[in-house]
């Protein structure tokens, strides 16, 4: 199977700050992994630089989408490749309405006009949608609205900066339920519809509705440790990250 | 980028430069479909749409002339003034140059020694509400003249009507002026929306002059779009909220270019019981000098009254700038006001943010601007949408 994510050696810089440092991570297609790591640590550094935000400096490194680098393809150029992401932060645009994102997918892929109406009733986005972006949304609010943004898109790899945060459990059903849709875990019998992904996560909430193939251990701009998401979970749950931090001290010593 | 405070914004014009209206007019009432493409299609551009479909009524001045009047429905009136002037006397004794004074300015002097008024008369009977929007296209087709306009809008008790004025001097004229006033009277209950769009040469100077006295329950919304900014645009519309009740809101839209300085104002004399006015500037600088003002003066019991500047700065080069001066008077202690005003650039992350679903660079500028102007003007959404296509082009090309 192919990487659809290659990420070799990565520097990234932001405000001419180095934040993350030789920054190796292989996603194969089809595959789901989580992120873990403090805070700080540069998890959303990380998921810009894919992304491609300016302000997220590539100094060194390769960024390898689909087996191409786009190390110098701009935002758009990339999200057209298939890169989807839904922000931890995102930025509230006034006057700009959820229905004018939509409008613009169904204008790119109109034969999906139909699919993203059952969608929005589906996951209940109609009341959002003549609210500005994230104008006033609550904190689960927006999560939903970030969801439902990509799978009105439904890119190829799937992005997701800490969908479970803040979200009662109620919402997070439906939370679960739109990670699944996105990364087709539901009905994707043939494993070349599955979706790839990365989500970060602090609680692991959202690994109890999606199931994640491999975790990994973000660390002061680096990748810690990877393997089993509940293994390495339940230590984090049990140690803390200190107990990282100890583990990755004496693999260097050694 | 000048230093000075006071700098002074827009300079008088020098009049005797331009040619005016010729001492004998030649009748020239044409049929709309004789109206040159090229003029039809810069009429289109500022909303005026010369087959008339969707609108209630059509006016049309060309230069010194009027090629077209015609209204379409009943109980809508919609003349020449000249003819209006000759047909009813109280026009003259009740609302003519009463809500402007003829020696306001040197504009409205002008205007008022012109041989014949050019402009329309429009008035709404009682308790018509009409269809469709009127429009009329106030159009420049020569170069170096003085086009003078005198237009009365008269909305009786309970009348409605949705008025949309396109001013726009054709794709060669590069300098003239265009002083124009309007008379807007709006009856008890009654709701004037007046939609103006401007799109000028690049040398033109324009003087705008217009009141409007509302009275008890009556309603005044004026939109105020400039697509295509003349030299110099000065216009300070004042308006006299007299009835209980009254209200009015105003909207002005400026694009701005290099090289041109628009002052807009605006001037709300809230004396009505419970009257509440509106006042929102909109601006996109992509160079050039705009001022936005605004002076509302509340002066009844229960009256309300907001000033909103808002301003976006892109690539405004140089010597580009806004100013806001949002202004509030109150002269009643039981009047409620306020003001806020913002100027900034347009933010990089929410382009990033957009760009991240997938649209272009420029395509996420012109949703982003759309969004800033939040206007929902009524049959203008193509024109204003194609213009900011425009500006959005060329600030992608710039740096933000
Ligand atoms: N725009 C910025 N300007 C300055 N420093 C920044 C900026 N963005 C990130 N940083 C710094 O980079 C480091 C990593 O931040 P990042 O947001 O990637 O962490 P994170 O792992 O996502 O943390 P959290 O779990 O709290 O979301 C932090 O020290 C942060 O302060
Ligand atoms: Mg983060």
């Amino acid at each position: 199977m192919t990487n659809i994510l290659e990420i070799k050696d990565l520097c990234v810089e932001v405000e001419g700050q180095e934040i993350l440092h030789d920054l190796d991570l292989v996603i194969a297609d089809g595959e789901v992994h989580a992120l873990l790591g403090p805070n700080g640590s540069g998890k959303t550094t990380l998921m810009m630089a894919i992304v491609g935000y300016p302000e997220y400096e590539t100094t060194k490194g390769r960024i390898l989408f689909n087996g191409d680098d786009i190390i110098e393809l701009d935002i758009t150029e990339r999200a057209r490749l298939g890169i989807g992401v839904s922000q931890q932060r995102p930025p509230t645009i006034a006057g700009v309405k959820l229905q004018q994102v939509l409008d613009y997918a169904v204008a790119n892929a109109p034969q999906r006009a139909q699919e993203i109406d059952e969608l929005v009733s589906t996951f209940q986005m109609e009341p959002f949608l003549e609210r500005d972006i994230n104008a006033g949304l609550s904190g689960g609010e927006i999560k939903r609205s970030e969801l439902f943004q990509l799978l009105a898109t439904r890119p190829r790899f799937v992005m997701m900066d800490e969908p479970d945060s803040g979200v009662d459990l109620e919402a997070m059903n439906v939370i679960g339920e739109m990670t699944n849709e996105l990364l087709a875990r539901n009905h994707a019998i043939r494993p070349t519809e599955r979706r790839a992904g990365l989500i970060i996560t602090h609680t692991g909430h959202i690994l109890d509705y999606v199931h994640a193939d491999r975790a990994h251990v973000m660390l002061d701009g680096y990748i810690g440790c990877s393997g089993n998401p509940r293994i390495i979970l339940d230590q984090i749950r049990k140690y803390g990250y200190q107990e990282c931090v100890r583990c990755e001290l004496r693999r260097h010593r050694r | 980028m000048e230093n000075s405070t006071n700098l002074r914004p827009v300079a008088d014009i020098d009049l005797s430069q331009f040619a005016t209206a010729p001492n004998t007019q030649r009748p020239v009432l044409i049929s709309p479909d004789q109206v040159e493409l090229d003029d039809a299609e810069v009429m289109a551009s500022v909303g005026v749409h010369v087959k008339g479909e969707d609108r209630s009524g059509t006016y049309i001045l060309r230069d010194f002339h009027p090629l077209y009047a015609q209204a379409r429905t009943d109980g809508l009136e919609l003349l020449p003034i000249a003819d209006a002037l000759k047909e009813y006397d109280w026009l003259r004794e009740r609302y003519y140059w009463r809500a402007v004074p003829a020696d306001l300015d040197r504009y409205t002097a002008q205007c008022a020694s012109a041989p014949e008024p050019q402009g329309y008369f429009i008035r709404v009977r009682k308790g018509t509400k009409v269809p469709f929007p009127v429009q009329a296209c106030l159009y420049i087709a020569r170069s170096d003249i003085a086009q003078t306009v005198h237009n009365v809008v008269i909305l009786e008790e309970d009348a409605e009507l949705h008025l949309i004025t396109g001013c726009a001097t054709r794709t060669d004229v590069s300098s003239a002026a265009h002083l124009g006033v309007s008379e807007h009277y709006v009856g008890r209950s009654a709701s004037l929306t007046s939609s103006m769009v401007h799109s000028w040469g690049p040398e033109v100077e324009v003087r705008p002059r217009s009141g409007t006295i509302v009275e008890a329950g009556g309603t005044f919304v004026s939109n105020y779009v400039s697509l295509r900014p003349a030299r110099s645009i000065q216009s300070n519309p004042r308006t006299w909220l007299n009835g209980e009740n009254a209200s009015a809101k105003y909207l002005t839209i400026i694009l701005g270019s290099q090289g041109s300085t628009i002052d807009t104002g605006g001037d709300v004399y809230l004396n009505g019981e419970n009257s509440s006015a509106e006042l929102a500037h909109r601006a996109v600088c992509t160079g050039g000098r705009i001022y936005q003002r605004g002076l509302l003066v509340g002066n009844a019991p229960g009256c309300r009254a907001h000033v909103d500047c808002a301003g976006m700065i892109l690539d405004a080069g140089e010597d580009g700038f806004i100013e806001a001066v949002p202004g509030l008077r109150s002269l009643h202690p039981e009047a409620r006001m306020s003001h806020e005003a913002s100027i900034g650039k347009i933010a990089p992350e929410q382009v990033a943010y957009l760009q991240s679903r997938g649209m272009e660079e420029r395509e996420a500028v012109s949703l982003i601007i759309r969004g800033f102007l939040d206007a929902d003007i009524e049959g203008l959404s193509p024109e204003l949408d194609a213009r900011i296509a425009e500006i959005a082009e060329l600030a992608g090309h710039g740096e933000r």
